[in-house]
């Protein structure tokens, strides 16, 4: 077989792959999308858009606000106190399960701090914060690392002490010292755990953006929220709501996207293995 | 020479202790293959671990070369059952594993676990992740990743357990070979009768409740025993018979 017919024949199998893909996964919740999409446009005919506005005024809210740089600098805000705010949470929250998981004195002290802060619902610190840091940059930064810590910290602990035996047993038998043991065995063995930590971690960030923008002080996507509430402006609240989940989703997949790109073992153990 | 000194193991579990091994007293010649062989909870496993200082005695000593071994020994190298390759390292990096644990330095570390993947034939595959190897391929870079750090003593718990019957008996014959070559001493843990016949000097027979050594036998067949049909030598049928009335196979079967 020559190299153009091995292409042609890849080039026809992608194809039929790619329509096989298209009517039995992506068709029928498609469909079901343009449903709704039509059923919310149609309700606009006869009820008020005060409401529940319609798709269209939805994008042509969208439109305009992204024309005038509204939403840009909205998004601008809450990202970077969002990203900020999740890389500390997110290394705290390492650390802590790390040395937590490696020195039993560590989580025998921590651990009644860590349930107790994990069964609170931190919202309820707001108040506190603001005494603490002032209306500020400072106050929501603060809440978003201490709404995003616990997660990845219980599940990096959980990683640490859930290393399989076996990998134990080969770091023992060709005898790794204690810290080779953490770096080269515990550690990489508890990244899907810290993973999945990660995971809800980011979409927690997300809320934690969102509320403090709203409890603390009006700026961002969550003041954007409020205002056009407060102002009855459906269009442009369904616009900012629809943003803010487009941020979700895109985050939730940049984390898969790391664990495929740099974590590959991860799936393919679970596919391979039991 | 490495000796084993009325090793006992008693695991002791909430409200019963079970005695896995009894005062089992061997000694294992330099360069000699030795099997431990058995059923399952006869301990043969303990004790293999115990020889390697993962598990630690309820009493009793190991030697070797005349000195106590504490914890784990570094003239040693297990190959174990499950492999236990880490799934997150390239294949090469898994052998490096032992050398890192020698402090050996990451260039030299990098040229011995060619070498060693050489030895069984996989230095090609060295770049690769470990789980889109067969079976058999994991299980020989165990065996790399034991030769790796140039042991003087062998260990194999079971290593070709979970391999299929013509891969197992591949690797048994690469195992041969590899022994041949190397003549390192291995003490070799396997519950098929014809597996420990084809490789062994030796053959410690191994009962259960509790788990003991209940015979040594020599394995006086002509080596190597790859290059003729060694199952079907008188000496190694009448061998066979003879471990499997002391294991009581048949009477087992019977009930």
């Amino acid at each position: 077989m020559s190299v153009a017919e091995v292409g042609r024949r890849r080039a026809t199998e992608w194809a039929a792959r790619s329509l096989q893909w298209l009517r039995t996964t992506a068709l029928p919740p498609l469909l079901l999308v343009i449903v709704i999409l039509g059923a919310w446009q149609a309700s606009g005919l006869f009820l008020d858009p005060l409401l529940i506005s319609t798709p269209t005024s939805v994008l042509t809210e969208l439109a305009s606000m992204s024309t005038q740089g509204q939403i840009w600098l909205a998004l601008l805000t809450s990202l970077e106190e969002m990203f900020i705010g999740l890389s500390i949470g997110l290394v705290c929250g390492i650390v802590l399960g790390l040395l937590m998981g490696r020195y039993w004195i560590v989580e025998t002290i921590l651990s009644p701090y860590v349930n107790f802060f994990n069964a609170t619902p931190l919202v309820v610190t707001i108040p506190l914060l603001v005494i603490w840091v002032g209306i500020s940059t400072q106050a929501r930064l603060l809440f978003v690392v201490l709404i995003t810590i616990w997660p990845v910290l219980l599940n990096t602990l959980a990683g640490v002490k859930n290393v399989s035996q076996g990998y134990i047993d080969v770091g023992r038998a060709f005898g790794l010292s204690e810290a080779q043991m953490l770096r080269e065995i515990s550690i990489p063995a508890a990244v899907p755990y810290i993973l999945a930590g990660v995971r809800v971690s980011v979409g927690l960030a997300i809320i934690g953006m969102i509320i403090s923008e709203i409890e603390v002080s009006m700026v961002g996507l969550g003041f954007l929220l409020t205002s056009f509430g407060n102002s009855f402006q459906t269009g442009k609240l369904f616009a900012v709501i629809l943003v803010t989940s487009v941020l979700g989703v895109l985050s939730a997949a940049i984390v898969r996207l790391v664990e495929k790109r740099w974590f590959r073992w991860i799936g393919e153990l679970s596919a391979s293995q039991r | 020479m490495l000796e084993i000194l009325e090793v006992s193991k008693t695991f002791e579990a909430r409200d019963r202790r079970v005695m896995a091994l009894q005062d089992v007293s061997l000694s294992v010649r330099d360069g000699e293959f030795l099997s431990l062989l058995g059923p399952s909870g006869c301990g043969k496993t303990t004790l293999l671990r115990i020889i390697d200082g993962l598990t630690e005695a309820t009493s009793g000593r190991i030697v070797f070369d005349g000195i106590e071994l504490q914890g784990v020994s570094r003239d040693m190298a297990f190959v174990f059952q499950d492999i236990n390759l880490l799934p997150w390292r390239s294949v090469v990096e898994n052998v490096e594993v032992g050398l890192e644990g020698r402090g050996v330095p990451r260039p030299a570390r990098r040229r011995r676990a060619l070498e060693a993947l050489e030895l069984v034939g996989l230095e090609s595959v060295a770049n690769a992740p470990p789980y889109t190897l067969s079976g058999g391929m994991q299980q020989r870079v165990g065996v790399a990743r034991a030769l790796a750090v140039d042991p003087k003593v062998l260990l194999m718990d079971e290593p070709f357990g979970h391999l299929d019957n013509f891969t197992r008996e591949n690797l048994q014959v690469e195992v041969a070979r590899l022994w041949e070559r190397l003549k390192m001493t291995v003490v070799f843990v396997t519950h098929d009768v014809d597996e420990a016949l084809f490789l062994s000097d030796r053959i410690a027979l191994f009962r259960t409740n509790p788990g003991r050594m209940s015979q040594l036998i020599a394995v006086n067949l002509k080596r190597p025993r790859w290059e003729y049909n060694v199952r079907a030598d008188p000496e190694y049928i009448r061998m066979r018979e003879v471990i499997m009335d002391e294991l009581e196979v048949r009477k087992l079967q019977m009930v």
